[in-house]
């Protein structure tokens, strides 16, 4: 049975309501992502602030997801980034479901399959409603994986430019993407001996043989080999130097996208190895070294393995589903982070891109059912011990946020932020201002109503304001010791005790939550 | 029946009866004179020729030198004195009419002749290309100036003869002063906007041919015509089809010429090929006339008109063609074998609106020097990718200056080409699309000879993109009358194509300065002129434009599978400077010599086709 373009343009639309609906049950509860509220404050910042508007727009980082934010931006700076993780989660159902037409597997099972993973997946449910990038990597990844078998089946130029495109637009959603391009290694090199067409049906090896021991071929393999390089390479990497160039010439320091808690979530936001392991919560963190993490992102979603099982195709082909097991290896050579749901979650992707494109029919079709149904069943079950055994503090929350499902019916509740925000909202004013720096507090500048009555780092004059407060603001916002962003602002604990006894401030403590403390400092 | 010279060939055993029967429906179709079809379809060399008629005892008499009575050739015909290759000279004072003729012992053309001057007819001999130089010379004014002047007459807005017009002018003064008044009211700023602009117009121009270029690219394995195609045409279904060869000084590459001619699989009997000589180019007419072996095209020499243009030339040939279809193709082409039939066959499936088929160009000295590899990159990713992706997009497709194959009654109505453009070829290809006709590209490739010498590199490059200046000219002169015409997505696409094309050129080197002189001096007034948000947009438009000028070039690559390439489209933003100096060179000619032809010299390389062919054998031979 195939699927009709307009049956899928309404499941997808479908698709998009259930996740809407979730989002509003789980904000009601109180969740919210800081890589969410991260955004939001950037999108605030970039429509209704007038200082530094370029440095917002362009080094905020990853461009891709914000850039995708901004399109969603009249919905709302705090819904934005949701509403932009449904309608790529939405896309990217539509992409697979569409799919499945070119698959010869039972067309009926891959779509179930499919529905139970984007409705009942709590990794894909996190993915759409959690505010993150993780649906812009999925699609990405997605994209990127269609284009080369697109390329292996028609050969032309254009696959492999749009493939090159959307490994762009990856390594823009999230940086470590960039060693994808080591692990494309294997299969270019494959595809370079089967483009020349050397002793043709004979195996791999012999092929080599030939190639390397002719100079012709030899010749033909290097160039040929140098040029697939070249046309999925060139825009991704030099994309990635025009961006360092210009975080050179504007912020002076060519990583600044990288290493600026002020441009980039994941400085503050991931969860660092040290902190899990000061916490005592890093159960899978055990699992995230080399060997063990690509086997145990499989072993969650053993749906993959029914691709294996089902797989059809030339070595390359193989390889290059690979591909992304061989990238979180080299990613782990040097990681301080804990590795969350994105990389997991593209492992059921790239399933997909085995069943549509890379599958026969083994034993008959009924078995080929169960060998997918079974993976998927599995696959659920992965997603939810995922969950249960994460090691990542806002996973955790959102683990204890879905399994107190009585919560979701019960009255809102506002996040820590919001109540802050709130706070922060009733008290300043233009000749009453607060003093904040958003590299830690972003949530909470995401929630207030109005900029008007803030002193920020991206005001000219926040130094200043920062060596003699008293003078110019009414009340700071301090990050207390135990807050997991402490380290990444000039406004915490430490430099509170440090400026009040050079200054001698005057501080009263007029508001607290478990991370924050405002002080009126006049 | 009556006798000609090659009757007289066959009974002294220089010519064959099965040869001359082949002649006998050539000249039925075409309407020659039988020793014409021999002369110009292959099957007689003409020094063998000569040497038959001195022995007959006719020897040549240099009409070119001898005294003649105009009024005779006034009453002639040129059609038919081409045709039948004579020329009346004078009455020898013996009551007879002195004629010069190709073939002294026609008794038909002196029956025809008798009739028509009504009196008695001395034939005496001179060689068929000199006749030809003679007939053009004093018969062909008005031809010449009709393909002057007729399109011109028929459609003056579409003819380069006015190149800017007043409200043209006007226009360009005007901004000028706007911008000279803005730059002198507040300098800092109109720099900024100036400068803003131009760095856009720069970027789009550039996303676009990237857009198009991957749209092309959608299309690289789609074969419009398959071999299996071909194979299938009877060859007595396929029409006559016309070559014009307009050639000027190159006398070194008409042996050449005949062995392309020679490879192509297509009916010699069916093929109307013209050779168009200039005037006072003695240089290629010698050459035809010292061939040692026969000569598979006719000669059709073009009298002197300004402009001197290869359009004009073209023009005047299509008065003598007989084709249904007609192809240009330089000297030193080398087109794929079967492409007319191809050509043939799309024409056959297409729909009628369709009468141009675009054959893509590439080089077969592509690994003779930097330039020739540049210049084959350029080619293949213009050919490979823009085409197609122009037509898929159905915006205007200006067309290539050889190996585009039209259908000769269409070309007519459209009024020829216009030979006041420096690049005719793509100001018909927008006629084509202003006239609701379409454009389709052929799978089939031409190879060239590319430029492997920089200054005649850049003559070449400046009359091209003088041309797209010039066809960019005609075509703006009423904006909205062209909307009308072409829709906007046509007038989007034809302005970013070929009116942004040399824009971008002149752009070029300026925006570069501006940012070299930023980076090196770090001056203080530079620094005003690029407060942080425009060097952000500038260093933007700088390093992604020349990024994808330069990706766009390693995707043609791909389809050639020319991979020793690739490498060398990293020195694309070089390769640039020198389409600046070009556009620059264009500029200046398009103000000061609008219709001035810069001739390009052919035959400059060492590399021949078939060593080239040699050496891919030889390559593959290893396997």
């Amino acid at each position: 049975m195939k699927f009709r373009t307009q049956q899928l343009r309404v499941m997808s639309l479908l698709l998009v309501i259930y996740y809407v609906v979730l989002a509003w049950l789980f904000n009601r509860t109180g969740f919210e992502h800081s890589e969410r509220l991260f955004y939001a404050e950037k999108l605030k910042l970039l429509f209704e602030y007038n200082e530094n508007t370029l440095l917002t727009l362009g080094t905020t980082f990853p461009t891709t997801s914000f850039l995708i934010n901004v399109i969603f931006a009249p919905f709302g700076y705090l819904f934005a980034p949701v509403a932009s993780s449904i309608v790529l989660m939405s896309f990217l159902f539509f992409f697979l479901a569409k799919d499945i037409n070119n698959s010869v597997l039972p067309h009926r099972t891959l779509m179930i399959s499919l529905l139970v993973l984007f409705l009942l997946h709590p990794q894909f449910i996190f993915a759409a409603t959690s505010g993150r990038n993780i649906a812009a990597i999925m699609l990405f990844t997605y994209l990127l994986f269609r284009s080369l078998f697109f390329y292996y089946k028609n050969q032309t130029t254009y696959y492999l430019s749009l493939a090159s495109l959307y490994l762009g637009a990856l390594i823009f959603s999230e940086i470590k993407f960039l060693w994808m391009i080591l692990g494309f290694l294997p299969f270019v090199v494959l595809v370079s001996i089967e483009g020349i067409k050397t002793a043709k049906g004979e195996p791999v090896v012999f092929q080599y043989y030939q190639a390397l021991n002719n100079r012709s071929l030899r010749r033909k393999l290097v160039n040929r080999t140098v040029s697939l390089y070249f046309i999925l390479y060139l825009l991704p990497l030099a994309a990635v130097f025009l961006f360092r160039v210009l975080n050179q010439s504007h912020a002076g320091d060519a990583t600044y996208f990288l290493s600026s808690q002020y441009s980039n979530w994941r400085v503050t936001g991931v969860s660092t190895i040290t902190n899990i392991l000061e916490k005592g919560s890093g159960d899978n963190l055990s699992k995230q070294t080399q060997i063990i993490f690509p086997l145990f992102t499989i072993f969650l979603a053993p749906i993959f393995l029914s691709a294996m099982v089902l797989f059809k195709g030339k070595l390359y082909e193989l390889l290059t589903i690979f591909t992304p097991l061989i990238f979180t290896s080299i990613v782990l050579i040097d990681i301080q982070y804990y590795l969350t749901t994105e990389y997991f979650v593209i492992i059921p992707v790239l399933a997909f891109v085995g069943f549509n494109f890379a599958s026969a029919i083994k034993l008959n079709r009924f078995m080929s059912s169960i060998i997918i149904l079974v993976g998927v069943g599995l696959t659920f079950l992965g997603g939810i011990y995922y969950f249960k055994e994460t090691s990542d503090f806002e996973e955790q929350k959102f683990t204890k946020m879905i399994t107190g499902t009585s919560n979701w019916f019960g009255v809102k509740k506002d996040s820590e932020e919001k109540v802050l925000a709130d706070y922060i909202a009733s008290v300043k004013s233009a000749t009453r201002p607060v003093l904040i720096d958003d590299a830690a507090a972003y949530g909470v500048v995401a929630h207030l109503p109005t900029l008007e009555g803030l002193v920020m780092p991206l005001q000219k004059n926040f130094i200043t304001v920062i060596e003699n407060p008293q003078l110019s603001v009414e009340y700071i916002l301090i990050a207390k010791r135990h807050n997991l962003k402490h380290n990444f602002t000039a406004m915490n604990a430490y430099n509170m005790l440090v400026m009040k006894d050079r200054l001698n401030l005057r501080s009263n403590r007029v508001f607290e939550t478990e991370n924050w403390i405002v002080y009126s400092i006049r | 029946m009556p006798v000609c010279a090659l009757n007289n060939m066959i009974s002294v055993g220089l010519f064959t009866t099965a040869k001359l029967d082949e002649i006998d429906v050539i000249s039925d179709e075409f309407d020659y004179a039988q020793i014409k079809a021999a002369l110009n379809f292959g099957y007689l060399t003409r020094k063998l020729y000569v040497s038959f008629l001195e022995r007959s005892g006719y020897p040549l008499v240099d009409v070119r030198n001898e005294v003649l009575d105009e009024s005779f050739v006034e009453q002639c015909d040129l059609l038919h004195l081409n045709a039948f290759l004579y020329l009346p000279m004078r009455n020898d004072g013996k009551g007879n009419l002195l004629v010069a003729a190709a073939d002294p012992m026609d008794e038909r053309l002196q029956g025809i002749l008798e009739i028509k001057f009504n009196t008695k007819i001395k034939l005496v001999a001179a060689s068929d290309l000199d006749i030809t130089w003679m007939v053009h010379k004093l018969r062909g004014e008005y031809y010449v100036k009709e393909s002057v002047f007729s399109l011109m007459r028929k459609d003056p807005e579409s003819s380069g003869l006015t190149t800017f017009t007043d409200a043209q002018l006007l226009f360009i003064f005007i901004s000028i002063a706007f911008a000279l008044l803005l730059l002198t009211v507040n300098f800092v700023n109109s720099f900024i906007f100036f400068n803003l602009f131009f760095s856009f117009v720069f970027l789009f121009s550039i996303v676009f041919k990237l857009y198009i270029a991957l749209k092309g690219s959608k299309y690289e394995l789609v074969e419009v015509v398959t071999k299996e195609e071909v194979k299938a045409i009877k060859n007595d279904t396929l029409p006559v089809y016309t070559i014009l060869l307009p050639v000027y000084k190159e006398d070194k590459l008409i042996r050449k010429l005949i062995w392309n001619l020679r490879s192509l699989d297509y009916p010699r009997g069916k093929l109307d090929v013209k050779l168009l000589i200039e005037e006072d180019d003695d240089k290629t007419l010698n050459a035809v006339r010292n061939l040692d072996f026969p000569a598979n095209f006719e000669t059709i020499v073009v009298p002197f008109h300004m402009p001197k243009t290869k359009p004009k030339a073209c023009n005047y040939g299509l008065f003598f063609c007989k084709g249904i279809y007609l192809t240009i193709y330089d000297a030193e082409d080398v087109p794929d074998s079967d492409q007319l039939k191809k050509v043939v066959s799309l024409f056959r499936k297409l729909p009628k609106d369709y009468v141009v088929l675009q054959g893509a160009l590439n080089y077969f000295n592509k690994n003779e020097n930097l330039l020739t590899r540049m210049f084959t990159l350029e080619y293949s990713y213009w050919f490979d990718y823009m085409l197609p992706g122009l037509q898929s997009l159905d915006v205007p497709i200006p067309l290539g200056g050889t190996s585009n194959h039209f259908k000769l009654e269409k070309l007519r109505e459209l009024g020829g080409w216009d030979p006041f453009n420096v690049t005719e070829d793509a100001d018909l290809g927008v006629r084509v699309f202003e006239k609701r006709y379409k454009v389709g590209v052929v799978n089939s490739t031409t190879l060239e000879e590319a430029n492997n010498e920089p200054f005649n590199w850049i003559r070449q490059r400046s009359r091209w993109i003088k041309g797209y200046m010039q066809t960019s000219l005609v075509h703006m002169r009423n904006p909205i009358k062209l909307v009308n015409k072409i829709g906007w997505r046509g007038f989007f696409g034809f302005n970013f194509f070929v009116g942004f094309t040399p824009i971008t050129f002149l752009l070029y080197p300026i925006l570069l300065g501006f940012y070299i002189i930023y980076l090196v001096f770090d001056l203080q007034t530079v620094r005003i002129l690029f407060p942080d948000w425009v060097l952000y947009i500038s260093i933007f438009n700088f390093v992604a434009g020349n990024t994808l000028m330069i990706y766009v070039n390693m995707l043609a690559v791909f389809k050639r599978r020319f991979y020793e390439l690739i490498l060398f489209a990293l020195v694309n933003p070089f390769y640039w400077l020198m389409h600046s100096i070009a556009a620059y060179k264009g500029l200046w000619q398009l103000i000061y010599k609008p219709f001035y032809w810069e001739k390009t010299n052919h035959g400059l390389t060492k590399m021949s086709h078939s060593a080239s062919a040699a050496a891919a054998n030889a390559s593959a031979n290893e396997v």
